[in-house]
């Protein structure tokens, strides 16, 4: 039915954990040793973007399910086991680029083939977290920093920039709580 | 019968259940990758009716999905255990998700239990929660990239959801709703 895909050395899967589609390692970039992305056990992970930055790690528990998830790490994403990630999800640890508008400019300058590898500003990362039995729901973002507790329900669409209480259901941009599940 | 198409990229077939109409076009058998429904017609195409690549039909065993006649579909996932209805002339960007089922419960412990059991599933799909309620786009409406239409929503006639709104209240017929949630902002003039 669906493909199973090579992976990088530095990429640890546990039993009957199953990645597939053409594009879950075509940005992976980390070179961490020996472990830059492990993924426990029974994990199902259907067309999800591994897209993992120079120094980035990302930790993923046993009996996860995403579905087309795209992971953007710089640093670190850690989540736990038994989490449910929707379709087209984004999980990012960092803006990828400054606030202030001159940095911005050196940023976009150092980013291009043209600028012969000039070094490019600091860009402020900070792990996210999703602890064991989240739901995250379809088309939502999930920005840097952010911690999401146990049992939480991350409604279709939200936009979560802080963190989210144990067993917290949120919903809308930016994300309220609304209630516990 | 399955079928292949002849320009399908994906080694895949399109399902015997599913029903296309002639002068309907489906660019691949790719979007029938994670179908499973065992209805008589899982999937009807009418006339002129458009799906193309990223259109994602993930159709539980009882769920039943109509496209209406020219309806478009660009890359919208369409997660259904019971009914999902796109109207004729209906527009459907890309990476739009219709869900007549949320398929996990909020309870996180009878969550857990479903989640454990996915390996043993072929294919690997989480099964039906039984409380799935029909979503209704109607005829001409437009659902804007990104947009979300939740559970027992009906889009009304002619209506616009605007790009990446979140949909979880009936939206009224000749009527524009954005945000997230969705909130009316204004209102169209209906065909003469």
């Amino acid at each position: 039915m669906s493909v199973e895909v090579d992976h990088p050395p530095n990429v640890s899967l546990g039993e009957g954990t199953v990645i597939n589609g053409d594009l879950a390692f075509k940005r992976f970039q980390s070179r961490v040793e020996p472990v830059a992305l492990s993924v426990g056990s029974g994990c199902t992970m259907d067309g999800v973007h591994f897209d993992l930055g120079a120094e980035a790690r990302v930790s993923v528990g046993d009996h996860c399910y995403f579905t087309n998830a795209v992971l953007l790490a710089e640093l670190e994403i850690r989540i736990g086991s038994c989490v449910v990630i929707g379709w087209n999800a984004t999980i990012a640890d960092t803006d990828f680029h400054p606030i202030a508008p001159a940095e911005r400019i050196a940023d976009a300058i150092a980013c291009s083939p043209a600028s012969d590898g000039r070094p490019r500003p600091v860009v402020v990362r900070r792990p996210v977290v999703i602890e064991d039995d989240v739901w995250v729901g379809p088309a939502t973002t999930i920005l840097k920093g952010v911690t999401i507790g146990a049992g939480a329900f991350i409604e279709p669409g939200t936009v979560v920039s802080a963190d989210v209480p144990p067993r917290a259901r949120v919903i809308g941009n930016p994300a309220q709580v609304v209630g516990e599940v | 019968m399955s079928t292949k198409l002849p320009w399908d990229w994906y080694d895949g077939t399109i399902p015997a259940n599913v029903a296309i109409h002639d002068e309907a076009y489906v660019e691949t058998s790719f979007s029938f990758h994670l179908y499973r429904s065992e209805a008589d017609v899982g999937v009807r195409y009418a006339r002129g009716a458009h799906t193309y690549l990223g259109t994602m039909f993930d159709v539980g065993p009882r769920g039943r999905v109509r496209l209406g006649e020219y309806a478009l579909v660009h890359g919208a996932r369409i997660i259904c255990d019971d009914r999902v209805e796109i109207g004729d002339h209906a527009m459907l960007s890309w990476n739009v998700v219709v869900m007549d089922a949320y398929r996990v419960p909020r309870d996180a412990a009878r969550r857990r239990e479903l989640v454990r059991r996915l390996p043993e599933a072929t294919p690997r799909a989480l099964a039906p929660d039984g409380n799935a309620r029909a979503v209704i786009i109607e005829s001409n409406a437009w659902i804007g990239f990104d947009a979300c239409v939740l559970p027992g929503v009906t889009v009304g006639r002619g209506s616009i959801v605007g790009a990446r709104s979140v949909v979880r209240d009936d939206v009224p017929p000749y009527t524009v709703v954005t945000g997230n949630p969705a909130r009316v902002i204004r209102t169209l003039e209906p065909p003469a």
